[in-house]
């Protein structure tokens, strides 16, 4: 999620990752790669039927009362850089009434 | 002791499964290309799929690569390499088991070290690639092979046989001498067909365990626990044109497909709210709030394989 001022500044940025994490269980490392892992050791995948909330609070810099917000949700594969789109939504957030 | 003997005997020279040594060998037992003559428009679709390409990954990245440089079952050389070597073949090559020599490992090593090696030339690069590429779990896989899972009741696929959705006195052209019969499989439209491979949890038969797809156990454990009915042939080969789909989507080499079918199944709900906050008289904070709801209506946990 990025939240950007008016004139395209950069305010925040944050992410959540949701995915099964694995470890070989030798050592405390996560790997990746099925060759690697012996077992999960946690999950923050997307479970069917469920839904995962989330909550960013955002404080605005002095004298900016308007931001645009940019929540985007991607499936990763293998690396960050390769990703494919699911959703995309931009608000604009204003203070003023 | 002459009681004894006798069945001994016939055991020893009992013949086992023709084995395949080289990839080519493999390749041509299991070669489903005559199945396009009937069935082109599914043959064109499984031609798109991952099935057709198990051994190559996602965008062709030859996932076996770090399997037999870099792991606990790498080797040294490619001549060390055996079917053990690849204990992914219990589902990326499943024919390979019980229909390919040590030799087909020696081989695929030695392909998978030319494809990843910078110093060789493009062209070896190249045919080694194809080489791998050879090794697809093929219309034969899926529709004999890997059809029969209750064997002590139903027995083992029979040769002659293409398991499908009905019993059928005859199939094929008349001209080919193979799969000349049709039965009906008991499971090849249930969940648990999949599930033989889309698996369930690490895989404890091997010297070190694996831990690859888990799909079967989040859809058992995860979906049918909170009402889900639907089985993967339902969402996965939803029919075009009356016949199942056989490209069984997603198809990972193709974004904008599996970006549809993803945000079809995970839903994105975002409210905001800007105000000022009060977290003490006179020291009020302007802030922006943002509540996001993924919702996942898949029948499985996302992601998984």
């Amino acid at each position: 999620m990025t939240t950007k001022s008016v004139d395209g500044k950069e305010i925040s940025k944050d992410e959540r990752n949701y995915n099964p994490q694995a470890t070989s269980c030798l050592n405390e490392k996560m790997v990746y790669g099925a060759q690697n892992k012996a077992s999960y050791v946690r999950d923050t995948s997307l479970q069917p039927y469920e839904s995962k909330n989330e909550t960013f609070e955002i404080k605005l810099p002095e004298g900016v009362r308007t931001a645009d917000v940019t929540v985007e949700l991607n499936y990763e594969i293998h690396v960050p850089e390769n990703k494919v789109p699911i959703h995309k939504v931009t608000r604009r957030v204003t203070l003023d009434r | 002791m002459f009681l004894v003997a006798v069945p001994l005997t016939v055991l020893a020279q009992a013949p086992g499964p023709k084995k395949a040594k080289t990839i080519d060998e493999l390749a041509a037992m299991f070669d489903s290309a005559r199945c396009k003559q009937c069935h082109a428009e599914i043959y064109g679709q499984w031609e798109k799929s991952h099935h057709a390409r198990p051994l190559m990954g996602v965008a062709d990245g030859l996932m076996l690569t770090p399997l037999v440089k870099s792991s606990a079952f790498q080797v040294k050389s490619p001549k060390d390499a055996t079917l053990r070597t690849f204990p992914c073949f219990k589902c990326h090559l499943p024919q390979a088991a019980a229909y390919a020599e040590d030799s087909l490992a020696v081989e695929l090593t030695q392909a998978l070290f030319t494809a990843s090696d910078k110093d060789a030339p493009d062209k070896d690069k190249a045919a080694a690639r194809a080489k791998v590429a050879k090794l697809q779990i093929t219309c034969i896989v899926c529709h004999n092979e890997m059809a029969i899972t209750h064997k002590l009741v139903l027995g083992s696929p029979e040769k002659d046989v293409i398991y499908g959705s009905k019993d059928m006195a005859t199939h094929g052209a008349p001209s080919e001498k193979v799969f000349t019969k049709g039965k009906k499989s008991a499971i090849l439209n249930q969940a648990v067909f999949c599930g033989q491979c889309h698996g369930t949890g690490p895989n404890f038969e091997f010297d070190y365990p694996v831990q690859c797809a888990t799909l079967y156990g989040s859809y058992q454990h995860n979906y049918l626990s909170k009402g889900g009915f639907q089985t993967c042939q339902e969402c996965h080969m939803k029919k075009v044109g009356g016949i199942a789909d056989h490209l069984f989507p997603p198809n990972w080499n193709d974004k904008a497909s599996t970006s549809k079918m993803l945000s079809e199944s995970i839903s994105l709900d975002v409210q905001t709210l800007g105000y000022q906050s009060l977290r003490k008289a006179g020291a009020l904070t302007p802030m922006i709030v943002v509540n996001t709801k993924i919702l996942n209506t898949a029948g499985h946990r996302i992601p998984d394989g």
